[in-house]
């Protein structure tokens, strides 16, 4: 489970569920601000990352810090720590 | 103070037999009939009907992101028949945006089947809430259309959702005459929508009410009226219309459709899936009667016979006790596009309007033989060349709810 690709798998669920172009997802880019999500779409995103990759992080406080895609895909790597 | 007109000035159809008017209006004229058999449903068990009418999703990448995260298929479909109703009113979005005195009705059954079905099976597998979306949320609620057709919109008027089952979409038509008539709005953007799902055609299954003996032969069903009718066949699709008070469409310079003159709905109040044919001539002759018009003084009558044993021999005694000395032409759509409930009052009103404005009359498909509980009318077997000045456009619900709209030509 350490070999999950979490950056390609994330980078999947922004593509699929919320059609952002792949040349978009940069490391940088703002979730709100760059690509385009709202309070609204966090609730589905949070769904989506928990299905893709079999975690539970609904009720995690760390995962109101995030705010760019880095910090999504650090955050998702301390969580394949603890829960994979 | 005085009442108002309300006018029609726009319509819009998304159907299994044309997703715009003028392409549905040609696949009824060709005598199409879009029930199929549906492979997906053949290994359900109990569920005896395996046809429906479905309509193959198109375009809905037009509705930006934003807009649709939050819409299933019958949001979707409300939302490409409402801007075809803008488009071809002439005001397009804009004309509706932010006017506190433009607002938006749709009916339909329920919250979106498909979407229900979605967010149970995940409850009911895992127990688990934190698996639920946002936008489940907004999908299956029981104003799923209206919500989403009006933030799609910018709507800031008055936002209402019909639900009355198959009498939704006429309920909504006719509840936004009355907020015109009454002056409370200028413009109405008014109709139902419907998805297909298997627990909707089954609901109708289990009352018997669904047609099970054409799963071999799927064009052959439904069959409106006619002796070897088994049953109605659930369909697809939305219907939406602007409405509009008179003094504000000729200011602008609409193209006037019809006036609605005549709008009645009422209850049964004796048996919840029992059709009442009282109480369906006690409908019809209060909206004719606030029409200001006699039964002679129609010349068409659009049905809502679906092809149900019971609910279309209700409707012809109930037609027949009126229009018995009128000889007024009766025609049903069902056999064309099925059933598509609350979606199939305003669908079939915007192709009777078609009817009036070309002075033709399509007739029921499927009807080969006239059974002999639905005499006493004069049925529409073949295409019919005719003047129509007024027409009625009948929904019948179960729950014993009956809506009748009186349109006339201006």
């Amino acid at each position: 489970m350490k070999e999950l690709d979490i950056v390609g798998l994330t980078n999947e669920v922004f593509s699929e569920e919320f059609e952002v172009p792949a040349g978009d997802l940069s490391p940088q880019a703002h979730i709100f601000n760059d690509l385009g999500l709202d309070s609204l779409d966090v609730v589905d995103l949070i769904v989506a990352l928990q299905k893709k990759f079999g975690v539970q992080v609904r009720n995690d406080e760390r995962v109101r810090e995030v705010r760019t895609l880095q910090d999504l895909y650090d955050y998702l790597g301390q969580i394949r720590d603890e829960q994979l | 103070m005085p009442l108002k007109r309300p006018v029609i000035t726009g319509m819009g159809v998304v159907s299994s037999l044309g997703c715009n008017v003028e392409d549905l209006t040609g696949g009824i004229e060709s005598g199409g009939c879009a029930t199929k058999y549906i492979d997906e449903w053949a290994g359900i068990e109990g569920l005896n009907s395996k046809v429906a009418a479905p309509l193959e999703l198109k375009g809905e990448r037009d509705i930006p992101r934003k807009f649709r995260r939050t819409m299933s298929p019958m949001s979707i479909f409300a939302a490409g028949a409402a801007d075809q109703a803008l488009e071809s009113a002439g005001i397009g979005q804009s004309g509706m945006r932010d006017n506190p005195r433009a607002g938006c009705i749709v009916g339909h059954t329920s919250g979106s089947p498909q979407a229900l079905h979605s967010v149970y099976s995940e409850l009911l597998s895992s127990g688990d809430f934190g698996m639920f979306g946002s936008s489940d949320f907004f999908r299956c609620i029981s104003h799923t259309a209206a919500l989403n057709v009006s933030q799609y919109l910018g709507i800031t008027g008055a936002v209402m959702a019909t639900s009355a089952a198959c009498a939704s979409g006429l309920q909504a038509v006719g509840a936004g005459a009355d907020l015109i008539r009454t002056g409370r709005q200028d413009m109405m953007l008014c109709g139902g929508t419907e998805e297909l799902h298997q627990t909707v055609t089954g609901s109708f299954d289990i009352l018997f009410a669904a047609s099970c003996g054409y799963n071999d032969r799927p064009s052959m069903t439904p069959r409106p009226f006619d002796r070897d009718r088994d049953g109605l066949v659930c369909g697809e699709g939305a219907g939406m219309l602007l409405l509009e008070e008179y003094d504000h469409a000729r200011n602008r310079g609409a193209r006037i459709l019809a006036e609605i003159t005549g709008y009645h709905t009422c209850g049964n109040g004796t048996h919840i899936s029992r059709s009442n044919p009282a109480a369906m001539k006690l409908c019809m002759e209060a909206a004719l009667g606030e029409a200001g018009v006699e039964p002679k003084d129609i010349d068409y009558i659009n049905a809502h016979a679906t092809g149900t044993e019971q609910g279309d021999a209700a409707e012809a005694g109930a037609l027949a006790d009126i229009f018995s000395e009128t000889h007024t032409p009766v025609s049903s759509l069902k056999g064309n596009l099925g059933h598509t409930l609350g979606a199939s009052g305003p669908i079939e009103l915007i192709v009777s309007l078609v009817m009036m404005e070309n002075g033709t009359i399509y007739p029921t498909h499927n009807l080969k033989n006239v059974a002999d509980d639905c005499r006493g009318i004069v049925h529409v077997k073949e295409k019919m060349e005719t003047e129509i000045r007024c027409f009625l456009k009948n929904s019948f619900a179960f729950g014993g709810i009956n809506a009748a709209i009186v349109c006339r030509r201006i």
